[in-house]
């Protein structure tokens, strides 16, 4: 019976993780570079459960045929003896991806990981390396969060993009620091799963900030002004049009 | 066995028919049946419970299956290479191998990353499948501890992140250090003291022992099959230690952690208490230490980068699954005082 509900949660977590890579679904939990990786553990976990299931069958048969004469054999493939609760633990993973809608990290997550919105030195800065291939977006309207705050990164003048056109996707945000006319349009970037994802962000210049919904996903489109926020001057995103869009099939920003 | 099995098949499909239940047949059946509504889950329920219901709930369940998903697949190749390592290494070529004599003996140990490519997930059940092929403990421990870091792909994420410079070479000279220094004094201590008896080996051994001459294809089958008991006994602790792990970050606010520290001491102890809770593979690290370099000293870095592959929150709690507790408490606290005192060492004289 054990072994039974063995096969059943190994190729269980195999079809579990086949079913988010094909959905798209992956994406909200790791960095696509490991899609690779997870397709060949999902068949490897498969062929796990598979193996089980015919070794186990073998050794049933096997068990009748030789009951009296190879006493010690029948219970080689029991030898790590999880307990029921054991299993009980290797069904989470299954379970709590089935019960719990897909979602990607959103604003609530963000007020446990600090932001980082391009100048300020006392948030968590830098995300993109020096020389990385980031640089060289043209055209301004091309340009996603990542990309802006690499450059605003690099620039000591927060005026130095005046009047540059921008275009961009992201989730709303707003906190005590947020005057009643600003939010953050916010992504988090992943370098290798969730749990290294960092929330970034541009300051958007809206006067109807009071009808947006927090966490919803928007696309905004103005131009970058030096403003002040929370007493530094950085540069803005002044927004003349707000408008909702769905979740992007890739939810975080890769470096 | 298969030989057994094979010779025998007639009368065992006789002795099946006969039977007034098929056992096999009927476990096979519940199998198809359970994957089958499985699949019907999948399909029909995708949203079973509110999205509203509670945001932290929600993040803690992303990042929990985003810390899980990411080291399954090295937990699963670390299975398939002890399932490998049962079968095909025998005691006596290892014995050979291996210095007898205690420092050379972990020196060896802290660069066996070289020989078996694992990173903190995979390193667990090979160093235990190791330990039943006879490896000495102060061997084991040593490598446990530095092949996740002492392999070539971490050598090269570190080197595309951090170039040639003291980052590279200090996360490298120091994790065999630490795991040189640490095999060493688990050297001194008696074996089965600190590695957890092994329920299976008596009969096991045995068993392959009598397959040993069945076949190469044989051998893989049972490799298989040890891989899938290894990976179902480790992957329990890889659940919990995950849950722990996307437990500290949904609830603990990471600008707490990095307010703390940016003195000589509190920079290296915060970075290191980031490394243990974020519990990230060795082979990615670099990248996340890269985003902390302008507001971190370099040996807070370093710290995060030599203490975080040997023990994180998921490596502790896997641990426990080879290693008696109070051994794992050492293998927790020897690292963290060692690297400590290295950091913060370079932190205060060296000005790196």
């Amino acid at each position: 019976m054990k072994q039974t509900v063995k096969v059943i949660l190994l190729i269980a977590l195999g079809i579990f993780l086949l079913s988010r890579l094909l959905n798209g679904t992956l994406s909200y939990y790791i960095h696509p570079r490991f899609n690779v990786l997870t397709l060949l553990t999902a068949v490897g976990l498969t062929a796990l459960g598979l193996v089980y299931a015919i070794q186990q069958r073998k050794q049933a048969a096997h068990n009748r045929a030789h009951e009296h004469d190879h006493d010690h054999a029948h219970e080689h493939i029991h030898s790590h003896d999880v307990s029921w609760a054991g299993l009980l633990l290797l069904a989470i993973p299954v379970v709590l991806g089935l019960l719990v809608e897909p979602r990607p990290l959103g604003a609530s997550a963000l007020q446990n990981r600090e932001i980082n919105i391009g100048n300020d030195v006392s948030l968590v800065s830098a995300n993109a390396p020096e020389g990385s291939e980031l640089s060289v977006i043209a055209n301004a309207g091309e340009r996603n969060i990542l990309d802006w705050l690499y450059l605003f990164q690099r620039s000591a003048e927060p005026t130095a993009f005046d009047g540059e056109e921008a275009h961009v996707v992201g989730f709303v945000y707003q906190d005590d620091r947020f005057a009643d006319t600003q939010f953050m349009v916010s992504r988090f970037t992943v370098s290798c799963c969730v749990a290294d994802a960092a929330p970034i962000g541009l300051i958007v210049e809206w006067p109807d900030t009071a009808v947006l919904t927090p966490d919803s996903w928007v696309e905004v489109t103005g131009t970058i002004q030096a403003r002040t926020f929370n007493g530094v001057q950085m540069p803005v995103l002044v927004a003349n049009s707000v408008s909702p869009t769905e979740t992007p099939s890739q939810p975080y920003l890769y470096q | 066995m298969a030989q057994v099995k094979e010779k025998h098949s007639p009368e065992v499909e006789k002795v099946g028919r006969e039977t007034a239940v098929s056992n096999p047949a009927r476990n096979f059946g519940r199998i198809l049946g359970a994957i089958v509504i499985l699949l019907l889950l999948i399909g029909i329920f995708p949203n079973l419970i509110p999205s509203g219901l509670n945001e932290k709930f929600q993040t803690f369940v992303t990042i929990f299956l985003g810390i899980f998903i990411e080291a399954v697949p090295f937990l699963l190749a670390g299975s398939l290479v002890s399932g490998l390592i049962e079968v095909f290494v025998d005691k006596a070529s290892l014995a050979r191998y291996v210095p007898k004599r205690a420092v050379p003996a972990a020196f060896v140990g802290s660069l066996l990353g070289f020989a078996f490519p694992v990173c903190e997930c995979g390193v667990v059940p090979v160093t235990r499948r190791l330990y039943q092929k006879g490896l000495p403990v102060s061997v084991g421990i040593a490598f446990l501890l530095s092949a996740p870091v002492i392999n070539p792909v971490v050598l090269v994420s570190t080197y595309v992140a951090f170039g040639w410079g003291p980052v590279l070479i200090g996360r490298f000279v120091f994790s065999i250090l630490i795991a040189f220094t640490v095999g060493l004094i688990f050297q001194f201590a008696p074996p089965d003291e600190i590695v957890l008896p092994q329920t299976d080996e008596g009969h096991e051994h045995d068993h392959f022992a009598m397959g040993a001459g069945n076949g190469r294809s044989q051998r893989f089958w049972q490799a298989f099959t040890i891989a899938g008991d290894d990976f179902i006994d480790m992957v329990r602790y890889l659940i919990i230690g995950s849950i722990l792990a996307a437990t500290m970050q949904t609830f603990v606010p990471q600008s707490t952690l990095i307010s703390f520290g940016s003195g000589p001491v509190t920079s290296v102890v915060a970075m290191m208490v980031l490394a243990f809770v974020l519990s990230i593979c060795s082979t990615v690290d670099a990248f996340l230490a890269l985003s902390f370099v302008n507001s971190f000293t370099t040996g807070s870095i370093l710290s995060f980068l030599v203490f975080g592959p040997m023990v994180d929150i998921k490596s502790a709690l896997m641990f426990l699954g080879v290693f008696r507790r109070r051994v794992v408490l050492y293998l927790i606290l020897l690292p963290l005082l060692l690297t400590m005192l290295i950091t913060v060492f370079i932190n205060l004289n060296l000005g790196w």
